[in-house]
């Protein structure tokens, strides 16, 4: 285990942010942290990363690195009169690292920046500060990285290039990577675990894929014909335009969509969706 | 702590409020210079007029000593300010851009990134005032010429010329520690306030409250003698005919002593404080 948070309690006068929250990271994994605004997950991360103090509970990681974590709370914070050679400067001096132009050319290239640009920070859009806040937070190679709603404000392009990078460093580098949002689809298909966080405390966790899978209720299909079906309609399905919302609740998506078929309907997509009340809630407990 | 301030000097080198600060010490020394061209024997003769029936003067009046003094007076209130504004700024912009959070997510320790914050507003603070003081010199005796120094301190006192300009030199060494002081109140004002407008409306008005204590009488020798306000103004001292060297020296020393416990007081409250941009 590369670390370990136990029972992290942290309140700030009465209002109790955190109670006895615990998550374990194994390394090279990539590990997500949901749950709706105000659940608690930034203060979670700001412990971790030692800005703030707990109030109670123990933080261990076992790292014998210079760095054993790096991260980028909330939006990337960089110099933005200074260029991006020069924000890595500044943060590879302050920790003793000679900021080479092999290793400035390396951390740009692996988080996909051109070395070339010369221009002050102020002028990247904010998936390149992203970018280049993640180089910076891997400079010293840590063996863990914790990301705040790293794909907030990102377009598509920016969230899916995102998206390669984590992946492309947890399995490549070995590197721990726990991120946090609001938004589970953003989670679904890039987190190994899963961790969820109702109001400061973590009511669930486990494999990604299994969380998901059980609050599932509702899946969307879109093909053509879906009006003339019975199935649909004896199913209290909610049609939308080309698609239909179908919650099966005595036979399972896969006999409903045999039975679409058997009536003729042609099915182009089944999306699951996640029913996010009985994700971030204690429905299901 | 070396890293750390290399990094301090290197940012403080690439922000244009940099060059703001240092243009807005050569706008003040430009203005005190026209004005003393345009109008400075217009001044002379007037406070000199009811002596000049009595004595006989000699020589220019206004001449570069004078120019010097009249710069050295800014110590009083807008160079203070300027370094205030400066300094606090080095600790508040990184607050308010939140970069403070990342450089305390790589491995720094917050004593050590405090107390380089602190270095280097003091090394910011001496060269401040070294580049003041040396273009002060040299374009007033290249433009105004030597002479000899008459200066208004509970009446009027003349020094020779070689005599001024030993005193002026000293005046502005003085001066420089009172200037440290300042600029340590000001970070330490940075540390506690955080905002940046906060903390220049509480940094201008401790300046102000700091030069308006200075001139009231206590009724205390205790509090006459050592409370900080009334430390700031030793670099005057050097111009009375007998320098009261004991008196330089010791509020010197206490105000150093001052700057060392109002930094301490920032360490610690920093130290303690979350980080929370």
């Amino acid at each position: 285990m590369i670390l370990e948070a136990r029972n992290i309690c942290k309140s700030y006068g009465s209002l109790e942010v955190l109670k006895n929250v615990t998550i374990e990271c194994h390394k090279g994994r990539i590990y997500g942290l949901i749950g709706a605004n105000g659940a608690g997950k930034t203060t979670l991360f700001r412990i971790l990363l030692g800005l703030i103090k707990q109030n109670s509970g123990s933080i261990a990681i076992d790292s014998e690195g210079i760095k054993p974590i790096g991260g980028i709370v909330e939006k990337p914070a960089l110099y933005g009169y200074l260029s991006a050679y020069g924000n890595l400067k500044v943060f590879a001096q302050i920790q003793r690292l000679k900021l080479t132009k092999e290793l400035f050319n390396e951390s740009m290239h692996q988080v996909g920046l051109s070395p070339e640009r010369k221009d002050a920070v102020k002028n990247y859009s904010l998936g390149m500060k992203q970018r280049l806040g993640l180089a910076i937070a891997l400079l010293n190679n840590p063996d863990c990285i914790v990301l705040d709603e790293p794909f907030s404000g990102l377009d598509p392009m920016g969230i899916s290039a995102l998206h390669a990078l984590i992946k492309k460093l947890s399995r490549e580098n070995q590197i721990t990577i726990i991120i946090s949002s609001h938004i589970v689809s953003e989670l679904a298909d890039l987190c190994d675990m899963l961790y969820v966080l109702y109001d400061g405390e973590i009511i669930k966790s486990g494999s990604a894929a299994r969380l998901l899978k059980e609050n599932v209720t509702t899946f969307k299909i879109s093909g053509k014909n879906l009006e003339m079906s019975e199935v649909l309609k004896n199913a209290d399905a909610v049609f939308m335009n080309k698609s239909v919302l179908v919650s099966p609740k005595d036979s399972t998506i896969s006999e409903v969509l045999q039975r679409l078929i058997e009536e003729g309907v042609e099915v182009t997509s089944c999306i699951p969706q996640t029913d996010l009340k009985a994700l971030f809630g204690r429905e299901g407990v | 702590m070396i890293s750390l301030i290399r990094s301090e000097i290197y940012k403080i080198g690439k922000q244009s409020k940099t060059l703001y600060a240092l243009a807005a010490i050569l706008i003040i020394e430009g203005f005190v210079f026209l004005s003393a061209y345009y109008q400075g024997a217009g001044i002379i003769d007037l406070l000199l007029d009811n002596l000049k029936e009595s004595f006989e003067f000699q020589g220019n009046l206004l001449n570069g000593n004078l120019i010097i003094y009249l710069i050295l007076n800014s110590l009083w209130f807008h160079v203070p300010l300027i370094l205030m504004i400066i300094i606090s700024g080095f600790l508040t912009s990184e607050y308010k851009d939140k970069t403070i959070e990342t450089v305390m997510l790589q491995p720094v320790s917050k004593l050590n990134f405090i107390l380089s914050k602190y270095i280097v507003s003091i090394i910011f603070t001496l060269l401040i005032v070294l580049i003041l003081a040396v273009t002060t010199f040299l374009i007033s005796y290249w433009i105004f010429g030597y002479g000899d120094l008459v200066v208004y301190l509970d009446g009027l006192n003349f020094f020779e010329s070689e005599d001024a300009s030993y005193r002026l030199i000293n005046a502005f060494l003085s001066g420089t520690i009172t200037m440290v002081f300042f600029s340590v109140v000001s970070l330490t004002l940075a540390v506690i306030l955080k905002d940046a407008t906060k903390t220049w409306i509480v940094a201008a008005i401790f300046l102000i409250c700091s030069n308006l204590l200075l001139k009231i009488d206590f009724n205390n020798e205790i509090i006459n003698e050592l409370f900080f306000s009334k430390l700031t103004d030793s670099w005057q001292y050097f111009f009375y005919y007998e320098v009261p060297y004991s008196s330089i020296y010791f509020k010197n020393i206490l105000l150093l002593a001052y700057s060392i416990l109002v930094m301490a007081i920032g360490v610690l409250i920093f130290k303690r404080r979350d980080i929370q941009g």
